[in-house]
């Protein structure tokens, strides 16, 4: 996307928004409005000028797709003020609408590619670069050749670039052997082998894996209803343990929903559920579960290696599961149904987005917030919600402390994704970007 | 010889017509509704409703069918029921990516196959025969996977002279296309060629001692003219199991297209299992079974005019 689209907003790399086609962007006083003042001059690979109208059009489009229309929610209007400018009317404050316009949901394509719906087929945008269908193979390679002219070219230093869209891990790893690849996404088990071709390995917290409790009030489970159970869940599994056998140790333990060495996280909160068995059991015992209790949890593929250390650890509790298996794309469907289940969930490096992805917002992984059940957490994101810019990182620390000691989810660890590039070029990993875009790839 | 090919015509579409009604109804009648695998445990009645009108589920069955069957006689397999694209296209993209493998694989297994077998069946015994016999042993025996990464790891990565993984398209290059696929089709075409060398090798002793040969070698035929005839004779054993590797092929590539990441008609079929896409499964089921029938029809023909008396039967 990044090679032929550009952005309303990127983030830099601390994940903070910075100015990309929207030269600047101001909120109103009650931050129910985001004016947004665009660049000039700009021209889509089909001759198309960018323009408010572009704009508008484009983010019309975004706030009716299925994922991208998740970051658009809180918009309730966008209209164009003159040729440049852009304006936004939010239903409710929204925090963490630029930091998602950032992390990839606001590329402006040429209208009238939009209009044609041949976007899929021939993207047509205004990026550093323009796909070049004679060198590109679909399904197997993609060739870009950039551009002579662009507003940011300077941060583009490949004249071509060439992508190979590989999901088997061995395949990607031998296509770097063998001198295909320069950039790779990596499993870390391989990097041994990266620090033997001397490749330059570049490492970021990016998931959360744990344990969803998908129901904080007992409606579905009622042990779960128990802070004392989830609490016992939290202080049973070790973290580390489970971080060194599944994950060849790329990551950090941590109890927190908020990525490590980013805003909101505590490092002091990372030992409140230091592996304590005898704790586990003892809490257990008080809530009125000393033998445990049943419960049905869904599997698939990708959660397989997590599953002996959740059977043992819940069976040294007395937890029996019963576990349905599935599809992958099942799976997030079905998941919502049960009262707890594994989950690898992608980390926001911006707070607010935490807030509204893995805490407020309905979704796959957290079909039931019951915020409101809890007067602490109620309060404080009520107060987030008014709060002004110097009071938000106290607030969010108070939030992160309280979810920790609500034991809102039990987080094993956050695990890190790895990049492998060859000596010369450079990979930044953003927080929230699975794969980071071209400006993170650098010469270096 | 017209009446031989129109009656092999018509069985292969009898075929054709049996396997495809046979799997629509099957695929329907296992999956039962899709829907809730579609939309998931948590979805309304009202959606999965909403869902079953929109892919047409809420009719009859058989009128299902022959709505999918009207389309498909004019290469209309519908759209994919994940990402409602149309199912030709994806199918279109596909299937030049494993035939150039799998017919790649298929001429050398032939080409190969019939080198070595002749040599063996020439010289019983001859260190060429037990060399047969030996890589007959341990080429099936190894996992198709196992000898793929073998070939990336020595071919690719060591001497660096084919690419280890991806296909390029013989419009954008075809230099590029060749080097793309000969690795995938060395390890597909492994054990077939010790499997076909191995039939003409035990056909081609079995003919040679026969009276008739011995009969050429008294009228002093030279032993050319004497192997030609031998082939013919010993030939339809091996071009059968020739085509039966085809077709086993198109199955083994799915394993081929991962390892070297091709963009296949295997990679699509797993894909499509994995998440219960039924028109895709389907197409793809017309597809290869249009190849088969190819296959054997070709195979009928070779078969008949290598020896005339198969037409008569």
């Amino acid at each position: 996307m990044s090679a032929v689209y550009d952005p309303l907003v990127a983030l830099d790399k601390n994940a903070r928004p910075i100015p990309a086609l929207a030269k600047s962007w101001k909120y109103s006083a009650d931050h129910r409005e985001l004016t947004m003042h665009l660049r000039v001059g700009v021209r889509f690979s089909d001759g198309e000028p960018f323009d408010a109208a572009a704009a508008v059009a484009n983010l019309r489009h975004l706030k009716t797709g299925t994922r991208s229309g998740e970051v658009y929610r809180a918009v309730e209007s966008i209209t164009a003020a003159g040729a440049d400018t852009v304006i936004l009317g939010l239903r409710k404050r929204d925090d963490a609408l630029l930091y998602f316009m950032g992390l990839g949901r606001s590329w402006m394509a040429a209208p009238a590619a939009i209009r044609a719906g041949t976007l899929a087929g021939k993207p047509v945008g205004s990026g550093p670069y323009t796909l070049d269908t004679a060198g590109t193979t679909s399904g197997s390679q993609y060739t870009f050749g950039k551009k002579r002219r662009h507003w940011d070219s300077g941060r583009y230093p490949f004249a071509t670039v060439r992508l190979f869209p590989i999901t088997d891990q061995t395949a990607s790893l031998n296509a770097m052997l063998s001198g295909q690849l320069d950039v790779n996404y990596a499993n870390p088990m391989n990097i041994p082998q990266a620090r033997q071709n001397g490749w330059n390995i570049a490492s970021k917290v990016a998931t959360s894996v744990g344990i969803q409790f998908a129901d904080h009030t007992g409606k579905r489970l009622k042990p779960l209803g128990d802070i004392r159970v989830r609490q016992a869940i939290c202080y049973a599994f070790d973290g580390s343990a489970i971080l060194r056998a599944v994950a060849s140790g790329a990551g950090t333990v941590s109890d927190q929903l908020f990525p490590v060495g980013e805003p909101g996280y505590e490092p002091g909160l990372d030992r409140r559920y230091a592996h304590d068995l005898a704790r586990a059991r003892q809490l257990m015992a008080e809530a009125g579960y000393p033998q445990g209790f049943p419960v049905t949890m869904p599997m698939s593929q990708p959660y397989q290696q997590l599953q002996p250390a959740a059977e043992q650890t819940l069976g040294q509790l007395g937890i029996r599961v019963s576990w349905q298996n599935m599809s992958q794309p099942d799976y997030q469907k079905n998941a919502p149904t049960y009262p707890m289940f594994l989950a690898v969930l992608a980390l926001d490096a911006n707070p607010a987005a935490t807030v509204v992805n893995r805490i407020t917002s309905r979704s796959w992984y957290n079909p039931d917030p019951s915020v409101n059940a809890f007067p602490e957490l109620s309060r404080i994101l009520g107060e987030l919600g008014t709060a002004a810019g110097d009071r938000r990182p106290e607030l969010i620390r108070r939030l992160d402390t309280a979810l920790v000691g609500l034991a809102w989810q039990n987080v094993w660890y956050q695990a890190d994704n790895t990049y492998f590039s060859v000596r010369g070029i450079k990979v930044t990993p953003i927080t929230g970007m699975m794969f980071p875009t071209l400006r993170f790839i650098q010469r270096g | 010889m017209l009446t031989f090919i129109v009656r092999r015509l018509v069985s292969g579409i009898v075929l054709l017509l049996v396997v495809t009604c046979g799997s629509f109804f099957l695929a329907h009648l296992a999956i039962g509704d899709p829907t809730p695998g579609l939309l998931g445990n948590s979805a309304k009645p009202a959606q999965r409703q909403a869902l079953r009108e929109k892919l047409g589920l809420d009719r009859p069955l058989l009128v299902q069918f022959w709505d999918w069957f009207s389309h498909a006689v004019r290469g209309d397999f519908g759209t994919s029921w994940r990402n409602f694209q149309p199912i030709s296209e994806q199918i279109g993209l596909r299937v030049p990516v494993t035939l150039s493998v799998v017919l790649t694989a298929t001429l050398l297994a032939a080409l190969l196959g019939l080198v070595i077998g002749v040599a063996s069946g020439r010289r019983p015994g001859g260190i060429l025969d037990r060399c047969l016999k030996f890589a007959s042993v341990v080429l099936f025996a190894l996992p198709g996977f196992w000898v793929s990464l073998v070939l990336i790891m020595w071919f690719a990565i060591q001497l660096r002279w084919f690419p280890a993984v991806g296909y390029v398209s013989p419009d954008e290059s075809v230099l590029g296309w060749l080097r793309s696929i000969t690795l995938p089709s060395i390890a597909l075409a492994l054990s077939a060629i010790v499997m076909v060398a191995e039939q003409l090798r035990n056909g081609f002793f079995e003919v040679a001692n026969q009276d008739f040969v011995r009969t050429l070698r008294a009228r002093g035929l030279s032993t050319r003219r004497i192997t030609v005839h031998v082939l013919r004779n010993a030939s339809p054993a091996a071009l059968t199991v020739l085509a039966l590797t085809f077709v086993g092929l198109l199955g083994g590539a799915i394993v081929v297209e991962l390892v070297f990441n091709l963009p296949g008609i295997g990679t699509l079929t797993q894909s499509a299992s994995q998440i219960g896409d039924i028109p895709i499964l389907l197409g793809l089921t017309v597809v290869t079974i249009v190849f088969v029938v190819i296959v054997n029809f070709l195979l009928d023909l070779v078969l008949g005019w290598v020896n005339p008396k198969v037409r008569d039967q």
